[in-house]
């Protein structure tokens, strides 16, 4: 009798935890709203939409910073994205390699600031904005590649695929959950990949959802997206 | 009442659903550290470095003195991971698992960080300004009679740099110390081959016969041989290389060899003349006097003495006398004996009655430049200065790169004589025994830090030079480099002569460039010459063959084999592992974790007993047995072995340090304590395994930590290979 309480007191601990997994649960569907992130205080409020902006068609020269931006290739700072796993954020050097030559924003705050850290030789320390957990691998110069330059798609609606419509933001800030069952959206539509045989890569009977994959045609198994748990985990 | 205790089982079960429910309910949230974490971009960066993508920088392992040329992978201006530089013909692209773990060397915590004084038992960290004028003070009014260096091996611009200060200090006493040396075989070739070290093409050999050399393990230049070992055994005429390895502890090496003999301890000079008596017989043609010397060795007598079969000598004798060229290793455990220098002398005459010499056996290059060759360390060395220590003949001393209160024998009171000189200053990456002694303690660069130069003394091609650069900025900003402290040093002697070396790369790259026309084209622009060197790693300069000249040596005198001693009836055997050698590493965690290839003990060390003796004495794996010689016991776990001969006892060196951080003390026991007062007769090295000892149980038995099972013990009923015991094989088959 003893036993059989202790243990309903227990299960009922065991409720109390699942709940907190049916509640997310709830959550569906991917990509709302409610995947936007936190909105973060940097050190220097960076105006994306500065940057990155349409220009103004009535302004050619942009000289009214409220009335457009630059255009300015998202690879032109984040250059590692191309050619790395991370886009990083651009060295300090690059800033000033620019900015020393303008003048007319020169005495602006955030300009200030950002010359007093040069002058210090000290990073400037930003907050990181898209964070993956650390047993998640995600490449950039894969995703560049395929979609830029193969694909000749737009560079700003590439990246902005999973970083939102950055050219509008002053400070980015998360528009996507960058949850496994995120990518796995994008992936199951757009990523067909057969593997050998039919068989996953590496042996590993890994499928999203855990299904196995449909038969094609020809009665071969076809698989979607990286077929190795590996590819994505550590 | 229900009492608090949960049915275990019950609760294991809840835990279980409980954990997973968590796991699930946190798949959700991914982007964990949104806005908390701060991502450090440059200031201003080298075209090459991208985040995320590594960058390789050559540079020479630090970890033994074979020179392996490594690439550092580094990343975000870290060093990750050391490979192997494939354009070294020492290592060629390859690496040991002692040279892997140098970054942990790097990293180490337990690194000293800035300079220290003595203030009573503890350390006073001080500027490096007040430690140069301190050494300045100290050394006034001394004159350079008083002033020791006891330095590890040591060769390049680093040596050169020392030799300098030395002179400008008018001193001649550098003491070059190693405690595991090849330093008997040494002083045996130069007289029987004319040189120190000559080349061995184990790879053009068909046989090997090894007494002892651990060439696999942590023998001259491992890497290198483990290379050769791998051509031998697909063998020059397509027949497989057949290795014999005689040792009275198995090796690394003895466990690959065809044929491992138990020899019993110190016969190994008559186990040799006995296959030279057996050459004769079996009708090899050999000078006379060598055939007389060799006459009172016939096989009976030999067998008798070394407790090797008959029919083991005489089959040895027939292989080495079909199939030539061979080639006859000698390492530390036929040196170890006070009569090491003939037993080794016999060795030698072998591989010249199988005339290997030239064959497998080859002249070596002089390495060009003397001032930056290397000097090799021995334990004479630490004897010269043990007695000038004691008689007060040493006012001040300087220890670099050597640990000698940890590997010397408790009996030579290095320590306490230690103390008898004014002032001691210890050139150390971390508190180690010798450190702790020291009334300064000046921090230095790890090897991924400084820059410098190496040469190896074994050369297998040429001379090569391996170029020692930072693979990465400092980890602490109060260490120096050696070069740059000698280079602080000699400025106070002579300011005028070295005032246009700001620091040590000047002098390098200035030494380098001053001999450009000896490495390259000497039309090459400087600058051009020097990224060359620094991109590559190394430098190989031809130099010339040392004269190979062989003399059969046959007034070979050894002993008969010694009497068991009814006290201590047992022979120690101090074995170096390949992991920790004599212990200078034994705080890199990798190197106490990896299981020690032949026992798989970790993080402890162990008495290596014959099953057949522990079985006599009633000892069982993992009884604590005390291991007592006439200078001291340890107490050490019981593993029984089979690989050892029966007479015979091993503990492995490196471990049972008192200091050296966290990872190094308080783990194992250190056999160098106990070792007895005995010296090779001709050299005057310390004789490792002349040590007696007698066993006893403590009456505490642990669990031995290890990745085996019981050793001998049953493979659950499975049948895995079949057995044939060593007698039962026929090595003629096999030829």
């Amino acid at each position: 009798m003893h036993r059989f309480i202790r243990f309903s007191i227990l299960l009922m601990g065991l409720f109390a935890a699942s709940s907190s997994y049916s509640a997310d649960a709830a959550l569906e569907p991917l990509t709302t709203a409610d995947d936007l992130g936190p909105a973060i205080e940097q050190p220097i409020e960076f105006p994306h939409n500065r940057h990155a902006g349409l220009r103004n068609p009535n302004d050619p020269s942009n000289s009214d910073p409220l009335k457009g931006g630059m255009e300015i290739n998202c690879m032109y700072c984040h250059t590692y994205a191309r050619r790395g796993s991370v886009a990083g954020i651009p060295p300090l050097q690059k800033c000033i390699g620019c900015h020393q030559n303008i003048e007319s924003v020169r005495e602006t705050p955030r300009i200030k600031k950002l010359f007093e850290y040069w002058e210090a030789k000290k990073p400037v320390p930003w907050k990181k904005v898209h964070d993956l957990p650390d047993f998640v691998r995600f490449n950039h110069e894969r995703h560049i590649k395929r979609f830029v330059f193969q694909q000749n798609r737009p560079v700003q609606e590439v990246c902005g695929a999973c970083h939102g419509d950055v050219k509008t933001m002053t400070v980015a800030r998360r528009q996507k959950s960058l949850a496994m069952g995120w990518c796995v959206s994008c992936h199951e539509k757009d990523h067909v990949v057969a593997a050998a045989g039919g068989m996953p890569v590496g042996s590993q009977a890994y499928w999203y959802s855990f299904k196995k994959p449909a038969l094609n045609g020809a009665g071969v198994a076809v698989a979607k997206g990286p077929n190795d748990c590996s590819s994505c985990h550590y | 009442m229900i009492d608090n205790n949960f049915d275990r089982r019950d609760f294991l079960k809840v835990l279980g659903w409980g954990g997973a429910a968590v796991a699930l309910s946190g798949c959700g949230n991914t982007s964990v550290e949104d806005g908390k974490e701060t991502v450090v971009s440059y200031v201003e960066v080298a075209e090459y470095v991208a985040p995320g993508i590594s960058v390789y920088f050559n540079s020479t392992c630090a970890q033994c003195d074979a020179g392996c040329s490594i690439s550092g992978r580094v990343r975000e201006g870290r060093v990750l991971k050391l490979e192997g530089n494939p354009d070294s013909v020492i290592n060629r692209g390859k690496m040991c698992g002692l040279g892997q773990a140098g970054v942990q060397h790097h990293y180490n915590p337990d690194r000293v960080r800035e300079p220290l004084l003595r203030s009573g038992d503890k350390g006073e960290a001080i500027t490096w300004d007040k430690a140069y004028t301190l050494i300045a003070e100290k050394l006034n009014g001394v004159s350079g009679d008083q002033i020791d260096f006891l330095t590890g091996s040591i060769s390049g611009h680093t040596k050169a740099l020392l030799g300098n200060y030395l002179e400008s200090l008018s001193s001649k006493n550098h003491f070059v110390y190693e405690a595991v040396s090849p330093a008997v075989q040494r002083a045996a070739n130069m007289k029987s081959y004319g040189m120190e070290m000559p080349r061995f093409s184990i790879n053009k050999a068909k046989v090997v016969l090894s007494f002892g050399a651990d060439f696999l393990g942590a023998w001259v230049s491992p890497v290198h041989f483990s290379q050769q070992y791998a051509e031998f055994r697909k063998g020059v005429d397509g027949k497989r290389g057949v290795l014999v390895q005689v040792e009275s502890k198995m090796t690394l090496t003895g466990a690959n060899a065809d044929r491992w003999l138990a020899v019993r301890p110190g016969t190994e000079g008559i186990l040799a003349m006995g296959i030279i008596n057996a050459l004769g017989v079996a009708g090899l043609s050999m000078p006379s006097n060598v055939q007389e010397a060799a006459k009172p060795y016939d096989k009976e007598r030999v067998s008798k003495d070394t407790g090797v079969t008959t029919e083991s000598i005489v089959k040895l004798a027939a292989i080495l006398k079909e199939r030539t060229p061979s080639l006859v290793l000698l390492g530390s455990a036929a040196e170890g004996y006070a009569h090491g220098s003939q037993n080794a002398a016999a060795i030698n005459l072998l591989n010249q009655v199988l005339g290997n010499v030239g064959k497998t056996l080859e002249a070596s290059a002089a390495v060009p430049f003397p001032q930056i060759a290397p000097t090799m360390g021995n334990t004479a060395a630490l004897r010269m200065v043990n007695n000038r220590l004691a008689d007060g003949q040493t006012k001040v001393l300087f220890t670099y790169a050597t640990n000698p209160v940890f590997t010397s024998p408790a009996e030579l009171k290095f320590k306490e004589n230690m103390a008898k000189a004014n002032f001691r200053v210890a050139f150390a990456h971390y508190l180690d025994e010798t450190a702790l002694q020291a009334d300064l303690v000046l921090p230095l660069d790890s090897a991924l830090e400084d820059w410098g130069t190496l040469v190896a003394e074994y050369q297998p091609e040429g001379v090569q030079i391996s170029v020692q650069q930072p693979l990465m900025e400092k980890l602490h900003p109060e260490t120096r480099g050696m070069g740059d402290i000698l280079l602080a040093l000699i400025k106070q002697r002579q300011p005028d002569a070295y005032k246009s070396f700001d620091d040590y790369y000047a002098y390098l790259r200035t030494a380098m460039l001053k001999n450009k026309s000896e490495f390259a084209n000497s039309g090459m622009d400087d600058d051009v010459f020097w990224n060359g060197v620094l991109s590559s790693g190394i430098i190989n300069v031809g130099g010339n063959l040392n004269k190979l000249n062989s003399k059969p040596d046959s007034s070979i005198k050894l002993p008969a084999p010694a009497e068991q001693d009814a006290k201590y009836p047992f022979t120690l055997i101090p074995s170096v592992t390949a992991n920790l050698r004599d212990g200078r590493h034994a705080n890199q965690p990798w190197l106490q974790e990896s299981p020690d290839p032949l026992t798989t003990i970790v993080w402890d060390s162990w008495v290596e007993i014959h099953p057949k003796k522990a079985a006599e004495l009633g000892i069982v794996e993992g009884d604590i047995i005390a291991v007592e010689s006439k200078n001291g016991a340890i107490n050490a776990q019981a593993y029984l072995f089979p690989g050892i001969h029966p007479d015979a006892v091993s503990i492995p060196l490196g471990r049972g340090h008192e200091a050296m951080g966290r990872y190094a003390k308080g783990y194992g026991v250190n056999p160098f304590q106990i070792l007895d007062r005995v010296f090779d007769e001709e050299t005057g090295e310390l004789a490792m395994h002349e040590t007696k000892v007698k066993l006893s149980k403590v009456g505490k038995r642990v669990i031995v930590v290890k990745d085996e099972g019981f050793a001998g013990g049953a493979q659950h009923g499975k049948k895995i290979a079949m057995t044939k015991s060593s007698d039962q094989v026929d090595l003629s088959e096999e030829v």
